[in-house]
């Protein structure tokens, strides 16, 4: 589903990604940590092809074909669709308004309806607009909403559950999992609560902007949440020599 | 008001404190020909929101040049909403007059003073005590002819208690291709009354506009003056001023702007609060393309307390020929009242962009869809079959955008 092959990637003269491979196969939900600022949002920046981020080497495969050129919308249209963790505010735009947009006028849909009405987005914060005083959880749920109108094959989640309150986080969790059976995705988390309700077959851990290590998300999990990231700089040194 | 015309005779040669100075010379102030309520008439007053053919409003008002083509109340709101011309109004209450340049300096500058000499109709529309009309009274001004002056003096009283919509469109047909229009526009909303004034312009490359709008909103009185200004004008400038008199009364004010071509915009507002309690609001978004000018002023003088004043200018900028400049002014004389602005002007944020690109928007597509969010009508509290509208005309004029 998703390829990337030796990716190089720089903002301005920071290089942001070096030498990044990950391969995610249909179907399959991988998951990706990494300390604040190791890259992992930039890798998905780079997937979904921000100008901002420049690729100064290396390919993003997507279902067969090389995207790495390609631009963002287009990208989407192929069929794929991320939600951002700092989405702008976009004034004047009503959520309503942009998911019937997003869906092709498939807003009515039973199906998109029915994850309105899971993810708790009532009809006034349908008809606010997009982000404008959104709390941290209508955020959340509000990017998800319009991923899945989407109807994407693959999905990147850019910190689904970071500033979320425990009511939310579980709504969030129970919808993702569902929407989730049969499609690809990449998940970003810090600090890996997502994870209670979604159950990825592999995770990496992102480091200085190279992927670190890949293994069983669980145990990655554990080993993380005792003795934090301080292994992966002895790790990647390692590997390098 | 007693007029005094060696005053008003002076006044003839002040500028105006802003905006581009204009010679009142180069205007005719007699129509060269009779107009009649013909199709390309009828269809220019939709354009500015004024369906003449609508059933379900008030009552609709039309006055093309000096001629009055159209008046007239539905019979099952005669109760509610007088609406008649201003001539008619001084003929028939003798307090007429002394409400008109009460609110308006006839010697504020040369377009006051010239529309006190060469009044020429106007509409008179007065809510009854008490009187709640939630579907609009509608009133439409046209230019028509070529360098004509409109010297135009409306006045609208909601009394105590009552509630109404206005939509007033103002045009010019596009034969004339020259013109002036002068609208002196003032409004009273008594004591717990409630008006929602909305104007719609829509004007040419030859045309200069400098309406003057003077209010007084008495003792818990709600004014909602929304404004909507759409494509190329030669010229407008304007600076409503409104006075919150009395206790826990309200005025808000929503600009929404799209100016293109060669445009040179001075719009401002001014208020001030002598009520305790009150509330003022101050809110423009404008959007300026090739090689428009806007200037977007306004003020906020508080003296008493308990009371709010904002002012909120947001600007897009299209072209780097065009040109914003936002001008707030805040004063208090009161330690109990809170003052503020905030103003931001520029162009489209790149991760605006991203953002909808991300959601599967063409780079143009995801362009007009924050332009067009930028000139959100929504919050201007409108009739929903006006705000649909007005959004309509706001599309078409995007149109090609």
């Amino acid at each position: 589903m998703l390829k990337i092959e030796r990716l190089y990637v720089t903002v301005g003269e920071r290089l942001v990604l070096s030498d990044v491979n990950l391969e995610i196969a249909e179907g399959e939900v991988h998951v990706l940590f990494g300390p604040n600022g190791s890259g992992k949002s930039s890798l998905v920046m780079a997937i979904l092809g921000h100008p901002s981020y420049k690729v100064i080497s290396g390919r993003i495969i997507f279902k067969g074909i090389d995207i790495t050129e390609m631009p963002t919308e287009e990208r989407i249209r192929l069929g794929m669709a991320a939600t951002l963790q700092h989405p702008p505010k976009l004034h004047g735009i009503r959520l309503k308004e942009l998911l019937n947009r997003i869906s092709d006028g498939r807003l009515r849909d039973d199906g998109l309806l029915r994850l309105i009405d899971k993810l708790r987005i009532n009809e006034d914060l349908l008809n606010r607009h997009v982000n404008v005083g959104f709390s941290g959880g209508e955020i959340k749920k509000c990017e998800l909403a319009q991923a899945f109108a989407l109807n994407p094959d693959l999905l990147l989640f850019d910190e689904p559950d970071s500033g979320v309150d425990i009511e939310n986080l579980e709504l969030i969790g129970r919808a993702m999992s569902e929407l989730l059976v049969g499609k690809s995705a990449l998940i970003i988390t810090h600090h890996g609560h997502i994870l209670r309700y979604i159950k990825p077959v592999r995770a990496h851990i992102m480091f200085k902007g190279q992927i670190a290590c890949d293994g069983n998300p669980e145990e990655m999990l554990n080993q993380i949440s005792k003795n934090g990231y301080g292994w992966c700089e002895k790790c990647i040194s390692m590997k390098k020599s | 008001m007693h007029l005094d015309e060696e005053e008003l005779s002076r006044a003839l040669d002040k500028p105006a404190d802003y905006g581009l100075d204009l010679d009142l010379s180069s205007y005719i102030t007699e129509p060269k020909e009779e107009v009649k309520l013909e199709e390309s008439i009828v269809r220019r007053a939709y354009e500015v929101g004024v369906d003449l053919s609508r059933k379900d409003s008030v009552g609709s008002f039309f006055q093309v040049d000096h001629s009055v083509l159209l008046k007239a109340i539905q019979k099952k709101f005669e109760k509610d909403v007088e609406l008649m011309t201003i001539e008619e109004a001084i003929e028939k209450y003798d307090w007429v007059e002394g409400l008109m340049w009460n609110l308006i300096s006839p010697y504020k500058d040369k377009y006051t003073a010239f529309a006190a000499k060469n009044r020429r109709g106007g509409y008179f529309i007065r809510i009854l005590e008490g009187r709640r009309v939630y579907i609009p009274v509608q009133a439409c001004l046209l230019l028509y002819s070529p360098s004509i002056t409109q010297c135009i003096h409306n006045l609208i009283i909601a009394e105590e208690n009552s509630e109404a919509h206005i939509i007033t469109g103002c045009t010019h047909h596009i034969k004339s291709v020259k013109g002036l229009h002068l609208g002196m526009t003032e409004i009273y909303v008594r004591r717990n009354a409630k008006l929602s004034f909305t104007m719609v312009h829509k004007w040419g490359p030859g045309m200069d506009v400098r309406p003057r709008t003077g209010m007084l909103v008495e003792e818990g009185g709600t004014m909602l003056y929304n404004y909507v200004l759409l494509g190329e004008v030669k010229s407008i400038q304007s600076y409503p001023m409104t006075m919150l008199a009395g206790s826990n009364s309200r005025i808000s004010t929503n600009n929404v702007i799209y100016l293109s071509g060669e445009s040179n915009v001075d719009l401002g507002g001014g208020v001030t609060i002598k009520g305790p309690g009150s509330k003022a609001e101050l809110l423009t978004n404008s959007v300026v393309t090739d090689r428009a000018k806007l200037v977007s002023r306004g003020s906020i003088v508080s003296e008493a307390p308990g009371t709010k004043g904002h002012i909120s200018c947001r600007g897009l900028m299209l072209s780097d020929k065009a040109e914003i400049s936002a001008v707030p002014s805040l004063t208090s004389k009161n330690a109990d009242s809170e003052l503020t602005h905030e103003a931001a002007i520029g162009k489209i944020a790149e991760e605006q962009l991203f953002y909808l690109r991300s959601r599967g928007f063409r780079l143009d597509e995801a362009g007009s869809l924050l332009v067009r969010g930028f000139l959100d009508i929504s919050s201007m509290g409108l009739p929903k079959h006006i705000e649909k509208m007005i959004d309509s005309i706001i599309e078409q004029t995007m149109k090609g955008f």
